[in-house]
């Protein structure tokens, strides 16, 4: 027993040296940095350690836009991660960054929505900002979220164009949920009316995971689509690349999204639909700057309540095309992405864009038609609603077959 | 060589705090050596830990509040479920019961809430979480009286089952779902925040919530009905010997059926207190109490004093650790978690060494009596 407790008693005694010596050392190194002033907080769904999926993204986002503005995010960012969607816990994340002396709050999942909302009542002096929500007011609390839809459809016309060169019409695609969110309703819509573009005789069928994470059952979807319905490219929205992986296991392609996921899949992965969070995060924290205290001005700083960036503004992309696209696949993407880039044309109008296997890109006025026959919008009509695509889309669009 | 455990006979109070104390020192000692080794000074992560982030915090009273929502609900659960354990009924199902009492109160207070003054719909919303968590649980209790089924397994099962109901209730949009927004397009818990909330008793800033006083008064109900009600020996009793309770013409049955009874109803009452102070349901509303109070329970001996002192410092590792895991960038509240468990599997070790001692088993069947 002695013998336990004399070792116990070194390993207490060898800590206190050893933090002592560190503390000096951590002094030193610390001061001298001269950085912008704004503190930044942020509550997550998951750790910021993670190293893949949602909050890898969102953090990597934010730490890359404060490095951008030359803020130090090892001082002046403050984390409660691993909060769940649960309002109290929320409530008191809040209270301890807003403790740090946090000047803008950042939330990252949607079922934050009414603890940010409140939190923004009783804290007038912070800005707080919510991704994927949409409640918002007109002084410092506003939500953010992007046109995914935009890069979904260029990631469309690669695996369309795969489609036509492997003469295999049938596409996959593992879906978190499908109707039930407008953001997956539009992101099925959107890959889908690409493929269409390039591949006018594509289906798409879509597995529903009834998950936003869900690894065994991802890879297992992906796996039935290829044999059960003769996928030969396979889409995603989830968070691990298990559904890439079982295409490349298969034989066929795939389209990713969120990272660029060909790493993962290196003979199957054509191109991912990408965020990048940070064109977000440093334009919220600048404004944050430019308010200069004054918490109340940041959603009229911003433009308005809801910020909904897409390709024009670098928010969303597509990663760099694999070498296993198609001939003249990115030709193709080029063009269209121009397109949506100035303007000129969106997904969900009564306008249809037709890919030529040579990448020439024609358009024609079409009506944009569910796949029950209603008719969502008129041949020649303009784009629906920014309303409808991040809030009330709950349809998928002709030629999708959920299964 | 050979050794074996041998019930220690008694462990003067001193020789029992140096044990859990030693056993603290060496989790910290463990955790100070990860955190160098992720670059962290361990004193700057514990200073902060030990105040949760308290010292410097321009509103260090809701640091305060926060730290008491989280005590609240582990002490009451705590208490609740020694009662069970002390009875050696074996309740680990305090996480359903919980669940089910959560929703019974957020039914109370979705349904009544707008036609009832406040104080009214917060006296139903602990009666029907009581009624629906003792419900749940001398459900299990009936059955191992009847059938003799193991109440162990049959609790954390059933914990799974009321996760499921809610995480279903939190998912389902539907017309009859009256726990969600009706509004909302995405699925997200309606709040009742407007229509019952537990009153604060302001003292300066601070808001002390009435649930605190009610969790102390209810601890020193419970600590003077085991200690010095004919049914609290009854329950000893059972607990040291039902065989012994029935010869002595104890009503085993009835005794087991009461005291689950009153241990998920104490449950019941616990959530009740934490939905009343959140206004609102979510899929993480127990946070873990369920499980984090066998453990609160068992290191506080079934003591009722003892729990209140323990709850208040797991909970304080709880908040202290999430706290200050906050501002460091490298560590996240995995970190957290995990010396957090680190802690309570040495304490409980300490425990083990307080109880027992090990010593060597000499041929002649002797020991020498080193300890």
């Amino acid at each position: 027993m002695k013998k336990f407790l004399a070792l116990v008693m070194a390993m207490a005694m060898t800590l206190s040296l050893v933090a002592c010596g560190n503390a000096g050392s951590g002094s030193a190194s610390g001061s001298g940095a001269e950085t912008a002033e704004l503190t930044v907080g942020a509550i997550y769904i998951n750790s910021k350690n993670d190293t893949a999926g949602y909050t890898f993204a969102h953090h990597n986002g934010i730490v890359n836009g404060m490095k951008k503005l030359g803020l130090d995010p090892d001082k002046q960012l403050f984390i409660v991660d691993e909060v769940p969607e649960d309002k109290q816990q929320v409530l008191a994340a809040v209270d301890t960054l807003v403790g740090q002396g946090a000047d803008i709050i950042f939330g990252i999942s949607f079922g934050y929505i009414d603890a940010m909302e409140e939190a923004a009542g009783l804290y007038p002096e912070v800005i707080f900002s919510h991704g994927t929500g949409y409640k918002s007011n007109e002084t410092n609390f506003n939500n953010y979220f992007g046109r995914a839809y935009q890069a979904r459809y260029l990631a469309g016309i690669a695996a369309g164009l795969k489609s036509l060169e492997t003469g295999n019409n049938n596409v996959g695609y593992v879906a978190a949920y499908t109707t039930a969110y407008a953001e997956t309703a539009s992101g099925i819509n959107g890959f889908a009316l690409g493929v269409q573009a390039a591949n006018p005789d594509a289906k798409v069928y879509v597995k529903n995971l009834g998950n936003w994470a869900d690894e065994v059952n991802e890879k297992a979807y992906a796996e039935e689509l290829i044999n059960t319905f003769g996928c030969g490219v396979i889409s995603q929205h989830c968070d691990s690349a298990q559904p890439q992986i079982a295409a490349e296991n298969a034989g066929v392609f795939g389209c990713g999204y969120n990272s660029d996921m060909t790493g993962d899949a290196p003979k199957a992965h054509l191109t991912a639909a990408i965020w990048n969070w940070d064109v977000y995060y440093a334009t919220a924290m600048q404004a944050a700057m430019d308010c200069a205290g004054d918490a109340s001005k940041f959603v009229e700083t911003m433009g308005g309540p809801a910020y909904y960036g897409g390709l024009k503004e670098g928010f969303v992309d597509v990663s760099p095309l694999s070498a296993n696209c198609a001939a003249n696949t990115d030709k193709a993407i080029e063009a269209v992405k121009a397109m949506m880039v100035n303007g000129e044309w969106d997904v969900f109008t009564g306008v249809k864009l037709s890919i030529a296997a040579d990448g020439t890109v024609t358009s024609a006025d079409a009506a944009l038609v569910d796949n029950a026959g209603n008719e969502i919008v008129a041949a020649g009509g303009p784009s629906v609603e920014d309303g409808v695509i991040t809030g009330s889309m709950n349809y998928l669009v002709a030629g999708v077959e959920e299964v | 060589m050979s050794f074996h455990v041998v019930k220690r006979e008694a462990c003067p109070l001193w020789k029992k705090a140096c044990f859990y104390l030693l056993a603290v020192l060496a989790a910290l000692t463990l955790g100070g050596l990860l955190l160098l080794a992720m670059g962290v000074n361990p004193l700057a992560y514990y200073s902060r830990m030990f105040t949760m982030g308290m010292v410097g915090n321009k509103i260090a009273y809701k640091a305060f509040e926060n730290y008491l929502k989280v005590f609240v609900p582990l002490a009451l659960t705590s208490v609740a479920l020694s009662l069970a354990f002390k009875m050696r009924f074996w309740n680990i199902g305090g996480e359903g019961q919980f669940i089910m009492g959560a929703i019974a109160a957020a039914t109370v207070a979705l349904k009544l809430g707008s036609s009832l003054p406040n104080a009214v719909t917060l006296i139903l919303m602990c009666l029907a979480a009581m009624l629906a968590a003792g419900l749940y649980g001398v459900f299990v209790a009936a059955l191992k009286v009847k059938f003799g089924t193991n109440e162990t397994l049959m609790t954390l099962m059933l914990n799974y089952v009321a996760l499921y109901i809610l995480a279903f209730l939190g998912d389902r949009k539907a017309d009859w779902n009256f726990f969600l927004q009706a509004e909302s397009v995405r699925p997200v818990f309606q709040s009742f925040a407007d229509v019952a909330a537990f009153p604060k008793i302001m003292l300066g800033k601070f808001g002390l919530n009435l649930c605190v006083l009610l969790t102390f008064a209810v601890g020193a109900v419970i600590f003077v009905y085991l200690k010095y009600t004919k049914q609290g020996y009854e329950i000893s009793v059972v607990g040291d010997s039902a065989g012994t309770a029935h010869y002595a013409g104890m009503k085993v049955n009835t005794i087991v059926l009461r005291t689950v009874f009153l241990s998920a109803c104490l449950i019941g009452l616990a959530a009740a207190f934490k939905v009343g102070t959140a206004g609102v349901l979510s899929t993480a509303i127990t946070d873990d109490v369920g499980w984090t109070g066998i453990i609160v329970a068992w290191l506080s001996q079934l003591n009722t004093a003892v729990i209140f002192v323990v709850s208040a410092l797991i909970s304080m590792l709880h908040y202290g650790s999430v706290a200050a895991a906050a501002s460091f960038s490298r560590v996240d509240s995995s970190f957290a978690n995990m010396l957090q468990g680190v802690i309570l599997f040495l304490v409980l070790t300490a425990d083990f060494f307080i109880r027992f001692r090990i010593v060597r088993t000499q041929k002649g069947g002797k020991d020498n009596g080193n300890g």
